[in-house]
């Protein structure tokens, strides 16, 4: 290497004498418009959250000040046996619910992108139960999935299945509620799927035909890894969906028979507006909110895309 | 008495909140505005209400009842609907707040947390010096308003009586060839006449001789009721010990579960027990008079019973409603609104007609009239009458919720439904409550 000088660029210009390290003008009246948005998030949003972190530590039915506890409420929660059920019972929901939404909305989206005669109203009709307000599905399955009079059971009937207790029995008020849940929240699944795949290059699946694959092999090794993000995204989104469930059950069973039903977000709830008991509320919620955490980056982790 | 109101204005014309304000600006603006005369301001008492069913249709005709009767005096009553479940936390917040209702809804023995908060206000002086005639008020309805953990004071003004007694579906009781005039009294008739009105199909039940449901408010109920006939108590007297003689109580459980398993009477299928009853899936259903006004509307044939009397000691659930009145930053409102309170009370005849329960007032039973006002004595006498042996109400505690046994989804209905299910047994059930329900009445 030679000790030569790189000459400058002539399109270069050298700062002016003298304003070298003066810093770049900043409009302040820009802080007035990110105001708007940020002052209401951060009193409505940011604060209530700092204050219910607060709570969690404390004894408190809102008259009166919080009364600082320590770790007690943490201590409790643990102890609480229908805490844990609470917890378990998420869980089964997860397992219920965010495959039966991602299976099946990928299905109906690849049903719709085919471009069959009538998937534009089938596009409307799979998307359709998400518009809808959760109390009303979870009534209208009520009466669906009613023991005696449900169309359910009375469908299941005719081809000689017996009449199964869906919301009425410990071993299937899950099932019951997970089976509304996944036809409430089908729609945003599906709607992503569908966006997605007609994002996929025309020619990679035009290529793959040319070179013979089949209609599997084009779905396993052509679509699927394409849509990589899309699922991770929806995975995520209803994981973490299925962890706050509260509507469905509030609705169609009130979180049993026997707890059975209930999960974290309806015991919360119980404790905090039907208890008055809001610092332990608050602790259960930040329980929630570490195990929701965890177990997303958890599962990013797994289905993270790979170069 | 019922006699019509005699609210001294002088009270009544006190300013509101808002007039204070009003007042206290106009008073700090004084040197810059010219004086005028003051001018009377109308009284507005924020009530707050989470009746929203035909009983609420009633308590807005009472409120209108009020409002122009003292339309004249420029005094008015502004009925707010909260919902049930979130009335109290609501005014919790509102009285946290300073911005509390003048008076709303309680149920008596419910509210201990409240009254240790000092959320409601003690009413012994407030409701003497209103004039309130409280030797006309049941000696239980009183009792049953006081909290002996605060001061045994006085903490609600008792409107209605309510109990749980069997209504019987006369059509079913009919195709049965049974007597609707002649209802069950006891253990042995009840058992007749379910398995009588009881149908079933291939050995299941599909139609429940008494009505029930698998989980929640129904079995944990009827629980509470059998247990305390047979002798169970959820708390002593004193409030020291919690379930005396746990072995009535695990009795009654099995009691319940044999009406499921062993009798084969009722079906845990049922998901919505009042609308079962209202098409005939029941025969036998013990609910309470809110219930009335809406079979009679849709025309079901049916009667009500005193209920039997299944475990020694006839006794039944019981429930008081009445109106308390909120903590407020201006003490002087208190007498306004304990002064429409005695007007509502003294005229709540059409209340406990056509609104709900019976009256905890003497003077409005004996009214001669008392009988054939409002829904047919044949459906409402049971539950004026069936008041002498309602004595299953709340336990005045802060942990009170855990021992109440009109609930689908508290502690103790939670602990029952595993037993209804199978999945936990008697004596554990029986373990646990007692566990949780003395650390409650350790707490106070």
């Amino acid at each position: 290497m030679t000790d030569m000088a790189v000459p400058a660029p002539e399109t270069a210009v050298a700062p002016p004498p003298g304003r070298r390290h003066e810093r770049p003008r900043v409009d302040r009246v820009g802080y007035l418009f990110v105001a708007f948005f940020s002052v209401p998030f951060f009193l409505f949003n940011i604060l209530p959250v700092l204050f219910g972190v607060y709570v969690a530590f404390t004894r408190w039915s809102i008259v009166g000040s919080p009364r600082w506890v320590g770790t007690e409420n943490f201590t409790r929660a643990f102890a609480d046996p229908w805490v844990t059920v609470a917890f378990q019972n998420a869980l089964i929901y997860g397992v219920l619910i965010v495959p039966g939404v991602t299976v099946l909305g990928l299905a109906f989206a690849l049903f719709v992108s085919r471009g069959y005669p009538l998937s534009g109203l089938a596009r409307t009709l799979f998307f359709a139960p998400n518009v809808v307000s959760a109390t009303v599905i979870g009534l209208v399955w009520v009466w669906l999935l009613d023991t005696q009079f449900g169309l359910v059971n009375h469908y299941l009937g005719v081809v000689g299945v017996s009449a199964v207790p869906w919301l009425t029995s410990t071993d299937w008020s899950l099932v019951g509620v997970s089976i509304a849940s996944v036809w409430w929240d089908l729609g945003l699944a599906f709607v992503l799927f569908l966006a997605a795949l007609q994002d996929i290059p025309a020619d990679l699946t035009e290529a793959a035909l040319v070179d013979g694959a089949g209609r599997w092999q084009r779905l396993f090794f052509i679509v699927l890894p394409q849509l990589r993000p899309v699922i991770s995204m929806v995975v995520t989104l209803q994981l973490i969906s299925t962890f706050r469930i509260f509507s469905q059950v509030y609705v169609m069973t009130n979180g049993g028979p026997a707890g059975s039903s209930s999960s974290p977000i309806y015991y919360i709830y119980t404790m905090a507006i039907v208890r008055n008991l809001f610092g332990y509320a608050s602790a259960i919620a930040l329980l929630l909110f570490i195990v929701i955490l965890v177990i997303t980056l958890l599962q990013r982790f797994l289905l993270k895309e790979r170069a | 008495m019922n006699t019509k109101s005699e609210i001294t204005d002088s009270t009544l014309l006190r300013p509101s909140r808002r007039g204070f304000l009003a007042g206290a600006a106009a008073l700090a603006a004084t040197p810059f505005v010219p004086a005028r005369p003051a001018l009377a301001k109308p009284v507005e008492i924020v009530h707050w209400s989470w009746l929203a069913a035909s009983d609420g249709e009633v308590w807005a005709k009472m409120i209108d009842a009020f409002n122009t009767a003292h339309a004249s005096q420029g005094i008015k009553i502004r009925m707010e609907i909260v919902p049930e479940e979130q009335y109290t936390t609501k005014i919790l917040a509102a009285v946290a707040s300073g911005k509390a209702p003048d008076f709303g809804w309680g149920t008596a023995g419910k509210e201990a947390a409240l009254a240790r908060d000092e959320v409601i206000v003690p009413l012994d002086d407030l409701a003497k010096a209103a004039g309130l005639d409280l030797p006309d008020f049941s000696a239980a309805s009183i009792q049953a308003s006081r909290y002996p953990k605060y001061g045994n004071g006085l903490f609600m003004v008792p409107m209605d009586l309510m109990s749980l007694q069997p209504l019987l579906n006369l059509a079913i009781a009919k195709e049965a060839g049974l007597d609707g005039s002649k209802p069950p009294t006891d253990a042995a008739s009840l058992m007749e006449w379910a398995k009588a009105m009881t149908k079933t199909e291939g050995g299941k039940v599909t139609r429940s001789g008494i009505m029930m449901t698998g989980s929640g408010v129904q079995p944990t109920v009827t629980w509470g009721i059998v247990a305390a006939q047979m002798g169970f108590r959820r708390a002593s007297d004193d409030l020291k010990t919690a379930a005396v003689n746990p072995d009535a109580g695990k009795a009654a459980m099995q009691w319940v579960l044999d009406l499921f398993d062993k009798q084969k009477v009722s079906t845990r299928d049922v998901t919505d027990r009042y609308k079962a009853f209202g098409t005939g899936q029941g025969g036998i259903f013990w609910t309470g008079p809110w219930t009335l006004n809406g079979y009679l509307g849709q025309k079901l044939d049916f009667t009500a019973a005193l209920f039997p009397n299944i475990g020694g000691t006839r006794r039944t659930y019981s429930e008081i409603g009445g109106l308390e009145l909120y903590a407020q930053g201006d003490k002087g409102r208190y007498e306004a609104t304990m002064q429409a309170v005695k007007w509502l009370s003294d005229n709540s005849f059409l209340w406990t007609t056509v609104g709900r329960g019976a009256s905890p007032r003497t003077s409005i039973l004996s009214r001669p009239d008392y009988k054939t006002a409002g829904a047919p004595w044949s459906v409402r006498g049971p539950f004026v009458e069936g008041m002498s042996f309602a004595t299953e109400g709340e336990i005045p505690v802060v942990a009170g919720p855990d021992f109440t046994i009109y609930s689908g989804g508290n502690f103790l209905a939670k602990t029952l439904d595993g037993v209804w299910a199978g999945k936990t047994s008697i004596d554990q059930a029986m373990a646990q409550i007692q566990e949780t329900w003395q650390r409650g009445l350790d707490e106070g």
